[in-house]
């Protein structure tokens, strides 16, 4: 079918004859008060209309933050009109790779890996996001009242292990252990490679202490890793 | 051919009509335009009769004063100031559609005249335009003829309407753009200086946030660290759990059923001592249930889910409420007062059934006079016999006629007789 312009087609339900995912309207992966909130933004009727792939990017690089809904009114972010936008335009796999794999901006990073983790089968996902677990570079997250800072590793993580993640539910994903177990996946090799076997060492000879060797900063209670407290030290707030 | 004058009297003096273009005797009928070429030619202005004294210089003869005379500067001035005000009349006047441009002959005298005679005008079209609709806002200046020869001789350009129109449309357009032009530049400015547009959020939360890179190399490297060793725990963790489990349950398998029981029991009064050690519900105390929907959750949530509700009291919660009056004995005293209250106290009060012991009946209704048996209650009523239509005996039954006689077999009715 042609390019439209607007979303207005796609998001009539009934004569729908595009590209599936997960067997249905890829805009329906938004939740409905989610999708009405973009589509009646002024950013979406603005800055949305009629982009296609390449004119996206220009609109990506000026994005500032991510984050789903905020506001009293629940305004949806630019991240979030723009992920609306990717979804209706269904790019094609090569073309989503590049943006993701792109150094230069980080935010149409952000948007290609969100894309993939709501669109891509679950191999494909781990494959495709997994390196991006070693880029540490800052992210401003908007949440619903106030602005956070967080990391694109940290982002990606969220992706994989959370349920909700900016203003969406993502579909459920199968855990790694399972398809480890089915053998579908290998298991993580972590950029930490040599370094841990470091850690690993030191804690089987007994409790971890201060290592002077590795750069691992001591957690807050003072114990060591080594101690199978569940910390969770996620302190980011999610754009519910 | 009407006759010149109306009158035959010549020395009536000529009356003002407006409009009507007066002659003076020098001015020729030649050099003013003929519009009404009746009214207007053929009047000859009686003379007036020539004054006794003359006002004229005596010592100005004309004839050797000419070549003195300097017209031209008198003229320039003039004509300056002739164009002064027609700058100033074509700025002003700008929307006219019939505007007549004076030719640059007649400026001596009809400048100087005009002068005078436009401050004054001015004044008096101020009034006059209000009313007069039809006529042009602007004063004409008089129409001075131009035979034909000369007419085509324009040395001032003169526009047709359309022309004019279509000038007028440029300057508006001209001043739009530089409008438009000015607003463009403006909000260039603004955002230059940082400023939202109308529907950009207040971005002033976000400067807390600081997503530059590589502001500190080492110390965001050691956070990533940090991070990812906390991801890589976490995961052991899961997997650690999970293995803990199926041992667990391997270990249970194999143990005997007695040892499964033995370890169930000791589960469960563990339990026990924990609802134990949690308060108690008094009398009419008010249920708090937690909920009957729980979920997996983390330390501090469980802590939360396992707190002891029913053992706590606030201040003005009552012990005992039987100390209180009855209307006050309620299980939610938040009820109070309002119309929603229900009156039930607890199930004990509320039932009318009667447990218990009842064999002896010893108080009876009205026992001295017996009542008719339709009105004694049940068990005073019941007798050996029967109650009701069992009460009395069966009398005699009547006899029936055909009984005796044999003779009315064909009736069908029994008939009953006295």
């Amino acid at each position: 079918m042609a390019h439209q312009a607007d979303e207005k087609r796609m998001l009539d339900d009934r004569g729908y004859t595009g590209t599936l995912i997960r067997g249905a309207n890829p805009l329906l992966l938004f939740e409905k008060p989610v999708r009405d909130r973009i589509v009646e933004s002024m950013y979406w009727k603005e800055q949305c209309f009629g982009l296609n792939a390449a004119t996206l990017c220009d609109r990506a690089v000026e994005l500032e933050n991510i984050g789903g809904i905020y506001g009293a009114a629940q305004k949806p972010s630019k991240f979030l009109c723009l992920a609306f936008k990717l979804l209706q335009l269904t790019p094609e796999r090569d073309i989503v790779l590049h943006y993701l794999r792109q150094e230069e901006w980080k935010y149409l990073r952000a948007l290609a890996a969100f894309y993939i983790r709501l669109c891509w089968q679950p191999k494909e996902i781990f494959e495709t996001l997994e390196p991006f677990l070693a880029d540490y570079r800052k992210l401003k997250r908007r949440a619903r009242e106030s602005f956070s800072l967080t990391y694109v590793d940290q982002f990606v993580d969220d992706l994989l292990t959370k349920d909700r993640v900016c203003a969406t539910s993502l579909w459920k994903l199968p855990a790694r252990t399972q398809l480890e177990d089915l053998d579908v996946l290998e298991p993580r090799i972590s950029p930490l490679g040599e370094e841990l076997e470091d850690v690993d060492a030191d804690r089987q000879d007994g409790r971890m202490e201060d290592d002077s060797g590795s750069d691992v900063e001591v957690l807050g209670d003072g114990h060591g890793l080594g101690n199978g407290h569940d910390h969770d030290n996620d302190a980011d707030v999610d754009g519910d | 051919m009407p006759p010149k004058r109306m009158t035959a009297n010549r020395d009536r003096s000529h009356r003002y009509f407006p409009g009507k273009v007066e002659y003076a005797q020098d001015a020729l009928s030649s050099d003013s335009e003929n519009s009404d070429a009746e009214v207007s030619s053929a009047h000859q202005p009686a003379k007036p009769s020539l004054p006794k004294a003359t006002s004229f210089p005596k010592d100005a003869r004309l004839a050797a004063n000419l070549s003195k005379i300097n017209l031209d500067a008198r003229r320039a001035q003039a004509a300056a100031q002739e164009a002064e005000r027609l700058k100033r009349e074509a700025e002003a006047r700008a929307k006219e559609e019939e505007g007549f441009v004076t030719d640059d002959d007649n400026d001596e005298d009809d400048g100087s005249r005009r002068e005078q005679e436009s401050g004054s005008e001015e004044e008096e079209q101020e009034e006059s335009t209000s009313s007069e609709d039809d006529v042009p806002k602007r004063r004409m200046p008089a129409p001075k003829f131009i035979s034909k020869t000369n007419r085509k001789q324009h040395s001032v350009p003169v526009f047709n309407e359309e022309e004019l129109a279509a000038q007028e449309d440029a300057r508006r357009k001209e001043r739009a753009d530089e409008m438009l032009q000015l607003q463009l530049e403006k909000q260039a400015a603004a955002k230059a200086a940082g400023k939202k547009d109308w529907d950009d959020d207040e971005e002033g939360l976000a400067d807390e946030v600081d997503d530059t890179d590589d502001v500190d190399p080492e110390e965001e490297r050691a956070l990533w660290k940090k991070r990812e060793l906390l991801r890589i725990k976490r995961d052991r963790d899961a997997i650690e759990s999970a293995e803990k489990e199926r041992e667990e349950i391997e270990r249970r398998r194999n143990l005997s059923k007695e040892e499964r029981e033995a370890e169930d029991r000791e589960y469960i009064d563990t339990q026990k001592e924990e609802h134990e050690g949690k308060g108690k519900m008094g009398h009419m105390q008010k249920y708090f249930h937690r909920g009957a929907y729980t979920f997996d959750a983390d330390d501090e949530t469980k802590q939360l889910l396992n707190r002891d509700i029913m053992g706590s009291r606030f201040q003005d919660d009552a012990r005992d409420k039987s100390m209180l009056p009855s209307a006050l004995q309620i299980r939610d005293m938040t009820k109070i007062g309002k119309k929603g209250r229900t009156r039930y106290r607890d199930m004990k009060s509320e039932d009318t059934g009667r447990w218990g012991d009842l064999g002896v009946r010893d108080r009876r209704k009205d026992g001295d006079h017996r009542l008719d048996e339709r009105f004694l209650s049940d068990g005073d009523a019941e007798r050996p016999g029967g109650t009701g239509a069992n009460a009395y005996a069966v009398g005699e039954r009547r006899k029936r006629v055909d009984d005796s006689r044999d003779g009315r077999r064909d009736d069908k009715r029994p008939k009953y007789g006295r």
